[in-house]
């Protein structure tokens, strides 16, 4: 039902960026009455003004909504293919993407290590030793 | 000198001028043919000294290499200037000139250049000169203490030093030292001018601030249209402006924020919002609604009209307490809209006496 009302999408300082080959431009979007369009929206809308072949390599990000709503202002990025992209991206974007996943590191577990190797000085390895007070 | 001989013997048709510079024509050629059999004299010893090989000619400073060619060049191209010239044919559009005028450049533009290795060619030249006398006369030198001997002739020499501060000039008159570059000023405006072309430039920013210059720039960047009701109209019904409605310091931090965001576009990346830039946000969405505003220059209407005894006390009293200084009432501002609108009921009551009073 909220796709019903129109949404303008507007790009400004459009670069190319040949030194990492995409293209960089800020994305401005007009959707009166809406709270906010998805990414997975603007990129489908970006893929279909700027031809792209995959939508995979479109990446938008930090967008702010204005006061009083209606209009969002935000960054967009255009790779030339999806390998150049992931050599360039931070990780975080291109996990959004699904173009890589997120390993999962536990907190608690890599502060434990922390403060049991600050026990130990020097080249021993904490893993061995890590087990050993484990089992105490 | 001959080149002016030779102009003089192209002009056709005056033939008085002929014969009066013919004399001096003869003289000028003879002093050429003079200079001539020397300087042939001269390079035929030194490319027979050449021949024979009594002057190594290879690893010369190649600066000094280049200088020498390009001064043969010029001499070639005047020679065949002069030749030109002495058999009356035209030179206008020949690519001599064009050389001519190449070459002398070059040597111009390399003035400085040689002006700054003067000392050290000097120095190289005075060492080799040395040197050869030694070798003539002094075979017995080892080469190791001549060798030692050269390379601390070329070490810095201190004594040489200019004084950058000498008190005494011998004039007598006092001359300030020259420690620091001092850069001239070649605009050479008076205090008036610059003060003049300073509110120039004053006036001229703030009028780029005014709404039909931020109008022409939206529609120059192609930047939507913004429409938004102000708040007075909605509630009485009356269009004004929409920068008239709201105050002083809110428009000042829409500008700053404006000012950020176009930065923060132009650099691609977002600065996050601090603690107390977030404070401040809330405070200008929640109470300052652009209806504060309007209580700035209120109190200057409604002064002179015979308020309630109530709201007329009041303003008073409100007047003075800002006056006696406690700013962080004022800083909030948030009873200034309490008392703008008790004064205008004051108004409305007001008005319906007047009302009451014509019916």
């Amino acid at each position: 039902m909220a796709d019903t009302k129109a949404v303008t999408i507007r790009t400004r300082k459009f670069t190319t960026n040949r030194l990492l080959s995409r293209k960089q431009f800020v994305i401005d979007v007009l959707h009166p009455g809406r709270p906010n369009v998805s990414k997975a929206e603007l990129k489908e809308k970006l893929g279909r003004i700027y031809d792209v072949k995959d939508p995979n390599s479109i990446f938008v990000f930090k967008f702010k909504t204005h006061f009083g709503g209606g209009k969002s202002t935000g960054f967009g990025l255009i790779y030339d293919s999806v390998e150049i992209a992931k050599k360039y991206e931070p990780k975080y974007r291109l996990v959004r993407n699904g173009l890589d996943t997120k390993i999962e590191k536990s907190r608690k577990q890599m502060k434990e290590r922390k403060n049991r190797s600050k026990k130990i000085r020097g080249v021993k390895k904490t893993k061995a030793g890590d087990a050993a007070k484990k089992k105490k | 000198m001959s080149e002016e001989g030779m102009e003089e013997t192209n002009l056709s048709g005056s033939s008085d001028k002929i014969e009066r510079e013919a004399p001096q024509l003869v003289t000028v050629l003879k002093d050429i043919k003079g200079g001539l059999d020397d300087l042939r004299a001269k390079v035929q010893v030194l490319t027979s000294k050449v021949k024979l090989g009594l002057y190594p000619t290879a690893d010369g400073i190649s600066y000094l290499e280049a200088k020498h060619l390009l001064l043969l060049n010029y001499c070639q191209s005047l020679v065949y200037y002069l030749l030109r010239k002495a058999k009356g044919l035209p030179i206008q559009g020949h690519p001599l000139v064009h050389s001519l005028l190449e070459t002398r450049l070059f040597l111009e533009k390399i003035r400085p250049i040689d002006k700054k290795l003067q000392y050290q060619i000097q120095k190289l030249t005075r060492l080799t000169g040395n040197s050869m006398e030694d070798a003539v006369s002094d075979d017995k030198k080892p080469d190791a203490t001549r060798e030692a001997d050269d390379s601390l002739k070329l070490r810095p020499n201190p004594d040489m030093l200019m004084n950058k501060v000498t008190p005494d000039d011998g004039d007598g008159k006092y001359r300030p030292p020259k420690i620091a570059p001092a850069s001239m000023d070649e605009s050479k405006s008076s205090r008036q001018e610059r003060n003049v072309s300073r509110k120039e430039k004053q006036a001229f920013r703030q009028a780029l601030q005014s709404e039909y210059a931020r109008d022409l720039m939206n529609d120059l960047e192609g930047r939507p249209e913004e429409v938004r009701l102000p708040l007075l109209y909605l509630l009485f019904s009356v269009v004004r402006e929409v920068v008239g409605t709201e105050d002083r310091d809110v428009t000042r931090y829409k500008a700053k924020m404006e000012e950020r965001a176009r930065r923060e576009e132009e650099l691609f990346t977002r600065a996050p919002l601090t603690s107390m830039e977030k404070k401040k946000l809330k405070h200008m969405r929640k109470s300052r609604n652009g209806l504060l505003g309007l209580a700035d220059s209120f109190y200057d209407d409604i002064k002179s009209l015979p308020l309630e005894e109530g709201v007329g006390g009041q303003t008073a009293s409100f007047m003075e307490d800002s006056n006696a200084g406690e700013r962080k009432f004022k800083k909030h501002k948030v009873c200034n809209s309490y008392f703008f609108i008790r004064s205008l009921e004051g108004i409305r009551d007001l008005n319906s006496e007047a009302t009451n009073k014509a019916a």
